[in-house]
């Protein structure tokens, strides 16, 4: 069990990844756990090899994947279908849809979970707060200059999109650092609008 | 005239529809294929295609009056039904149909510039005492003259584009200080939308509910109306579900609307399909708002519940025939829900996705019926609306309906795209909704998370994440997969399931 440090999910850096040598037959002494983290950082931890049953909220339940020949994955759970989807994979991060809604999760080992927690708090709590455009369109309107003071729930600026004119507002209170965006702009969904500087 | 061909001046499932009825009265189809989806479906359920790919044109293919017109007469097409949108209600499009003899199947280009212009509709519904709401009598001339109306009315009032519809065009503004930039803000997005900057003001009913009456008129001043659609579940004034009839209404006061909305269709020598839409207040006091002089994109579940074909009451009413029914023919039966399936990301504010559909699965069976435009492979353009299918419900009632609906959403499987679908799961496990108690305010007021968030599923997506990163894992550590032998690597292959 020494290794299992080493064996870190999650870190393409490291390369060498224990997951794989564990699940063969060889090695069925080797349990490892492994943890997706949600984007609201809740943990959900298995144990790998993966196990047909899985425990879940204090009892053990089988779990079944499938895939229908018209493309689609599913899972069984419970005698009930769910539709599987990952509509977006980078490395460890994944975009996970099942019945039409999607979660995020970055899939982590003990270790690489204790390094990311261990790195976010000494970020620590920015003091800039940045506005990002919600959805894909273009800039109408800016109502804001660097510099100026605003408070929260004041208009920054106008963003079009499917041929409506949304406001975006301001959630702090704060000064005007950056505005990254011209008017008549064409932005992508999250690129960086306004940069805010708390007081 | 008996209509024999139709030029549909639309695209998507609107132009399925319409095909679909043109084939039923026998009557030719011609479609327009443009460069920005020229592998779309609809182009296959028409009997002839007008090519407009090579067209370069500053005009967007389906706004392009001219090129359509002349399309039109260069192919003798008797004919031409605008579907929705783009030119659907352009007075202007209408009156060059008239001009060039071409049947234009909807009303005469004077009312639609009459009911298109929201404060000339608001004199006809005066004149054809339907109540109103307390506002501007004619335009307003700018910021200063809305602030002065607005302060005589009481707040909250809303700012509307006189020429505005979809949402597009209009603000509430809750105190003065609002009143100004909310003013700016509508009249800009009405001047690039519609082209005219003109606006006008009126009192802002709180949390109403949006019931619509559909009508039919002939050309010989027969108007009947069909009833109504409950159209209250909006997300910034764009409908996201209707249905039919309306949980709020009784026998009485759907006479009552019903002959409201035929007495402002006669008020202006309606003739067609159209709809009036009116606001209905927590006292059940309604008001006009005003009449869409088109087909609507929920008119199926009228069609389901009243067993009657819109389109083709529209074509033979272009046809010059009277209508073959009175208003005691007509007979509400059941109930119909329509579910608005689009893709757009319910969990990032409803913002568009845009991408290919992978694969698409519908669910089938008696009282559902599909009206869409897509299939495996169908591409979401930025350059359309964001429309995937419209899944209308039928029940004897309207708990069935809603049951029928829950276990037709399951069965409806998309890969490749957001939709709303976990949106239409979260209002079916709504108890007000359930109950038919709701307004235009449920989805700020009662629905705060508008999408269906079960815990089972998130951990269900956990454990896929899991294991597809484990899989890959095996994979690039040269561990060819072998399903024969899947049992020694891993039980999580997936079971391949053969029929």
């Amino acid at each position: 069990m020494a290794e299992k440090g080493k064996g870190t999910i999650g870190n393409g850096k490291q390369g060498k990844n224990e997951l794989g040598k564990s699940t063969g037959r060889s090695n069925k002494g080797s349990r490892q756990k492994v943890i997706a983290l949600s984007s609201s950082k809740k943990q959900f931890e298995f144990t790998n090899p993966l196990e047909k049953e899985i425990k879940y909220k204090g009892e053990k339940v089988k779990l079944k994947l499938y895939e229908d020949p018209n493309g689609f994955s599913y899972i069984v759970w419970k005698n009930r279908k769910y539709m599987l989807d990952i509509i977006e994979k980078n490395q460890n991060k994944y975009t996970v849809m099942v019945n039409g809604v999607w979660h995020t999760f970055t899939v982590e080992s003990p270790f690489s979970l204790k390094r990311k927690k261990y790195l976010e708090k000494q970020e620590g709590t920015s003091s800039t707060e940045l506005v990002s455009a919600p959805m894909p369109g273009k800039i109408i309107d800016i109502m804001v200059e660097e510099g100026a003071e605003i408070n929260s729930g004041e208009p920054l600026l106008i963003l079009e999109a499917m041929k409506m004119q949304n406001e975006i507002n301001c959630h702090i209170n704060g000064i005007i650092k950056k505005i990254s965006v011209k008017k008549n702009e064409s932005v992508m969904k999250d690129d960086l609008l306004v940069e805010i500087e708390k007081r | 005239m008996k209509i024999k061909s139709i030029l549909i001046a639309n695209r998507g499932e609107i132009a399925i529809r319409i095909t679909r009825t043109a084939r039923k009265m026998n009557i030719q189809s011609y479609v327009i294929k443009t460069s920005k989806e020229p592998n779309a479906w609809y182009l296959d359920e028409a009997d002839h295609i007008i090519d407009f790919t090579e067209v370069t044109s500053e005009i967007a293919e389906f706004l392009d009056i001219e090129r359509i017109i002349a399309a039109t007469k260069e192919n003798k097409i008797d004919a031409i039904h605008p579907g929705y949108g783009f030119l659907a209600e352009n007075p202007h499009f209408a009156r060059r149909c008239e001009d060039e003899g071409i049947i234009f199947i909807g009303p005469s280009a004077d009312v639609i510039y009459r009911m298109g212009n929201k404060t000339v509709a608001k004199e006809i519904a005066k004149k054809s005492n339907v109540p109103l709401l307390q506002g501007s009598e004619g335009n307003l001339r700018d910021p200063e003259h809305a602030i002065e109306m607005a302060n005589r009315i009481g707040y909250p009032v809303i700012l509307k584009a006189a020429s505005g519809g979809g949402g597009r065009g209009m603000r509430v503004a809750t105190k003065e200080s609002e009143v100004e930039r909310m003013y700016n803000i509508a009249s800009n997005e009405a001047a690039k939308a519609f082209n005219d900057p003109d606006m006008f003001i009126e009192k802002y009913v709180q949390e109403p509910r949006h019931v619509e009456f559909q009508i039919l008129a002939d050309q010989h001043g027969n108007v009947v109306h069909l009833g109504e659609r409950e159209c209250s579940v909006q997300r910034k004034h764009q409908k996201l579900l209707e249905e039919s009839p309306s949980p709020a209404l009784d026998a009485a006061l759907r006479e009552k609307m019903g002959q409201a909305a035929i007495d402002i269709s006669k008020g202006c020598a309606y003739y067609s399909a159209g709809t009036v839409e009116f606001l209905l207040d927590a006292n059940k006091d309604f008001s006009f708002m005003e009449m869409n002089t088109r087909i609507q994109v929920e008119h199926p579940v009228t069609e389901m519940v009243t067993g009657i074909d819109l389109v083709e009451q529209m074509i033979l009413i272009a046809q010059g025939e009277k209508l073959r029914f009175k208003q005691k023919d007509i007979k509400l039966k059941g109930h119909a829900i329509e579910w608005r399936i689009n893709a757009e990301d319910v969990q990032s504010g409803f913002s568009p996705s845009l991408g290919t559909i992978e694969k698409i699965s519908w669910p089938e069976g008696k009282n559902i019926r599909i009206d869409t435009g897509v299939r495996d492979g169908s591409v979401i353009t930025p350059y359309f609306d964001s429309m995937i299918a419209k899944l209308i419900i039928y029940g004897d009632t309207r708990e069935k309906a809603m049951q029928l609906s829950s276990q037709a959403i399951k069965k409806f499987w998309i890969k490749g795209t957001k939709t709303t679908l976990s949106f239409c799961r979260a209002v079916l496990q709504n108890k007000n909704f359930r109950k038919g108690e709701f307004n235009t305010s449920f989805l700020t007021n009662e629905l705060k998370i508008h999408y269906h968030n079960a815990p089972d599923e998130e951990m269900l997506a956990a454990f896929f994440a899991v294991y597809d990163y484990v899989r890959d894992v095996e994979n690039a550590e040269g561990k060819k997969l072998n399903v024969e032998k899947s049992k020694n690597i891993t039980p999580w292959l997936l079971n391949k399931r053969l029929r």
